[in-house]
C-alpha cells in the first residue's frame, strides 16, 4: 500500500504540470474523441452480451435518470456525503499534522519509526472489524474507515514535503528573529512543504471517494451500499449508473480542489 | 532606532573550529581573531578551503565554535541574532512571499506594527531600487533583483552589522559589479558596519576598508590589509593594482 501510495502521489504531481485540459483545444477535442470511442466501443461489444452482463450505454443512461428522478440516488449520495466529508476532514487534518510532527521532529520520528512501519501496509478494509466495534454501523463507523484511507496518503505526503525543506531558509528565518518550533514550522516550513501537502490533500480526496464504497460494505446505507446490493443482483445498470456518480462526484472536487490548489501555489 | 550609531562592532576571539572526519581532525578554523570597527566595511578573502564559510556561519549564530567566541556591540553572540543582516550567495528567498512580504518577514516576526512595516518596507524597496516589483515573487525575478531583495530583508530590522557571504558570487559580471556599487551607496547612506566574505580579490580591493587574508589547513589569518584608497575605485589604478597584487600574493602563498 505505501508504493501504491507514493504512485498515486507521483502521478498526481506529473499531472499537474499538464495543461488544464479545455484551455488546450487540440487537447480537449482529442479527448472528447476519446469519449465517443470508448462509448461506441462499449455499445458494440453490448450487442453481443445479454444486458445483465454487459448492458449498453444507452440502457445505463436510462437507469441513471431513473435512479435520479426517483430521488433515491440523491438519498444515497447525501449519506455518502456524510461519510466522505467527515472522514476526508479527519483524515487529511490528521495525516498533516501528524506528517508535519513526524518530518520535523526526530525525537517523534524514531519513537514512532517502529509503529508507523507496523501500521501502513494494513489497508483501511481490514479495519472494518474496529470500525463497528468502536462506532457501530453507521456514519461514524464509516467515516472511520475514509478517513484511514485519507490519513496515510497525507501523512505521507506532508512527511516528504518537511523533510524536503530547505536548511538554508530556515537558517535564514532564524537569522531574522524567529525562535522556536512552532514559528519555525508555522512560517518557514509549512508554506515551503505547501506543494507536497496540497497534492496529498489532493490525491487523498480522491482516494476517499474510492473508500466510499469500501466503508459501506458493512451496511452503512450511501452510493457504495447501492453498488454493492446492485451488483449481488446483477443489476450492472444500476451498478454502473452509481459508479457513475462516485467518477462524477470525484471530478467535480478534483477540479474544485485543483483551482484552489493553483491559486494558493501561484507563487510557483 | 538607530543601531548604526550605537557600538555595532564585531569582536571575533580565538574562533576554532574542529571536527571529526575520516583520517582524524579536521581544523577548519584555528585561532582567528580580528575586530571590524564601527561602520567599517571589511572583507574576508581566502582560498577555497580556508574556512571563510565555517567563520560566516560561526559569526552569524548559526553554527557553534569549538573555542573562542564572537561578540557583537559587546555583547556575546550566541545564536542568530536579528542584531545582524545575514545575505547569503544563494539569495534564499522565500519563494511563497513577493518581494514586500519577503523584505516584510523579519518585520512581522519581530512584531512591528502594520502601518509602521509599511513605510518600511516601501523605503527598503526604494534603497535597493525595486520600486515597482513589490508584488513580484522571486520566481520572476533575475538573480541581481533577488540579491538585492535579500540584501533589503536583512536591513529591515536595522541590524547592527551587514554580513555577507560571497553574496554577488552568483550573479553576471555586469550586474556584479553594479550590485557591488549599489552596496557602497546603500552603506553610504545606512553606515552600517559591514562584514563580506568573498573569494574575489578584486572585489575585495573595491569595496573594503580592510582585507583579512585566510589561510587554510588550518584555516586563520594570514595578514590585514587595510585598503587605504579613495572611492569610488577603479581598476585601472596602479594602486588598486598595488592591493590586487599583494592580497593575490598572499592568498597564493598561503
Amino acid at each position: 500500500m505505501a508504493t501504491d501510495i507514493r504512485n498515486e502521489l507521483e502521478r498526481a504531481r506529473t499531472d499537474e504540470e499538464l495543461p488544464l485540459a479545455g484551455v488546450d483545444g487540440s487537447r480537449a477535442l482529442l479527448g472528447s474523441l476519446g469519449v465517443v470511442a470508448f462509448l461506441g466501443l462499449w455499445h458494440v461489444a453490448s450487442l453481443f452480451q445479454p444486458a445483465y452482463v454487459l448492458p449498453s450505454p444507452l440502457a445505463v443512461g436510462g437507469t441513471f435518470y431513473a435512479e435520479a428522478a426517483s430521488g433515491e440516488m440523491i438519498t444515497a449520495l447525501g449519506q455518502s456525503i456524510q461519510h466522505w466529508l467527515p472522514g476526508a476532514v479527519v483524515g487529511t487534518t490528521l495525516g498533516v499534522a501528524v506528517g508535519i510532527a513526524l518530518a520535523w521532529s526526530p525525537l517523534l520520528d524514531d519513537l514512532s519509526a517502529p509503529v508507523v512501519r507496523l501500521l501502513r501496509p494494513v489497508p483501511p478494509l481490514a479495519l472494518i472489524g474496529f470500525a463497528i466495534a468502536w462506532f457501530g454501523i453507521n456514519n461514524a463507523g464509516a467515516a472511520f474507515i475514509i478517513a484511514i484511507g485519507a490519513f496515510w496518503i497525507n501523512f505521507y505526503a506532508a512527511y516528504g514535503g518537511v523533510e524536503g525543506v530547505s536548511e538554508d531558509l530556515l537558517d535564514v528565518a532564524r537569522s531574522l528573529g524567529v525562535e522556536g518550533d512552532l514559528e519555525l514550522v508555522k512560517s518557514v516550513v509549512i508554506p515551503a512543504a505547501s506543494p507536497e501537502i496540497m497534492t496529498g490533500i489532493r490525491t487523498g480526496l480522491g482516494r476517499c471517494w474510492m473508500l466510499v464504497v469500501a466503508s459501506e460494505i458493512f451496511g452503512v446505507p450511501g452510493i457504495g451500499r447501492q453498488i454493492l446490493r446492485a451488483g449481488q443482483n446483477l443489476q450492472v445498470d444500476v451498478v454502473i449508473a452509481y459508479i457513475l456518480v462516485l467518477s462524477l462526484m470525484f471530478l467535480l472536487v478534483d477540479t474544485a480542489f485543483r483551482a484552489v490548489q493553483r491559486r494558493m501555489l501561484r507563487w510557483r | 532606532m538607530n543601531a548604526a550609531s550605537a557600538d555595532s562592532g564585531v569582536r571575533i576571539e580565538g574562533v576554532s573550529k574542529h571536527y571529526d572526519a575520516e583520517g582524524g581532525v579536521v581544523r577548519a578554523l584555528e585561532g582567528v581573531s580580528f575586530d571590524v570597527d564601527n561602520g567599517e566595511f571589511v572583507c574576508i578573502v581566502g582560498p577555497s578551503g580556508c574556512g571563510k564559510t565555517t567563520l560566516f556561519r560561526i559569526i552569524a549564530g548559526l553554527d557553534d565554535a569549538t573555542d573562542g567566541a564572537v561578540y557583537l556591540g559587546g555583547d556575546r553572540v550566541e545564536g542568530p541574532t536579528p542584531d545582524m543582516g545575514v545575505v547569503f550567495q544563494e539569495y534564499h528567498l522565500f519563494p511563497w512571499r513577493t518581494v514586500r512580504g519577503n523584505v516584510a518577514f523579519g518585520l512581522e516576526k519581530s512584531g512591528v506594527p502594520e502601518a509602521e512595516r509599511r513605510t518600511r518596507v516601501e523605503e527598503l524597496v526604494e534603497l535597493v531600487g525595486l520600486e515597482g516589483f513589490e508584488d513580484s515573487y522571486p520566481k520572476a525575478l533575475s538573480g541581481g533583483m533577488k540579491q538585492r531583495v535579500a540584501i533589503a530583508r536583512a536591513l529591515a530590522a536595522d541590524p547592527a552589522l551587514l554580513l555577507m557571504d560571497e553574496p554577488f558570487g552568483a550573479v553576471d559580471a555586469q550586474t556584479r559589479e553594479m550590485l557591488q556599487t549599489e552596496l557602497l551607496e546603500i552603506r553610504e547612506e545606512t553606515g552600517k558596519t559591514v562584514l563580506f566574505v568573498t573569494h574575489d580579490v578584486e572585489e575585495a580591493v573595491k569595496l573594503a576598508d580592510r582585507i583579512v587574508v585566510m589561510d587554510k589547513e588550518p584555516g586563520r589569518i594570514c595578514e590585514t590589509v587595510p585598503v587605504d584608497l579613495p572611492r569610488p575605485r577603479s581598476r585601472s589604478d596602479a594602486e588598486f593594482g598595488g592591493y590586487y597584487e599583494r592580497v593575490l600574493d598572499l592568498i597564493r602563498s598561503a
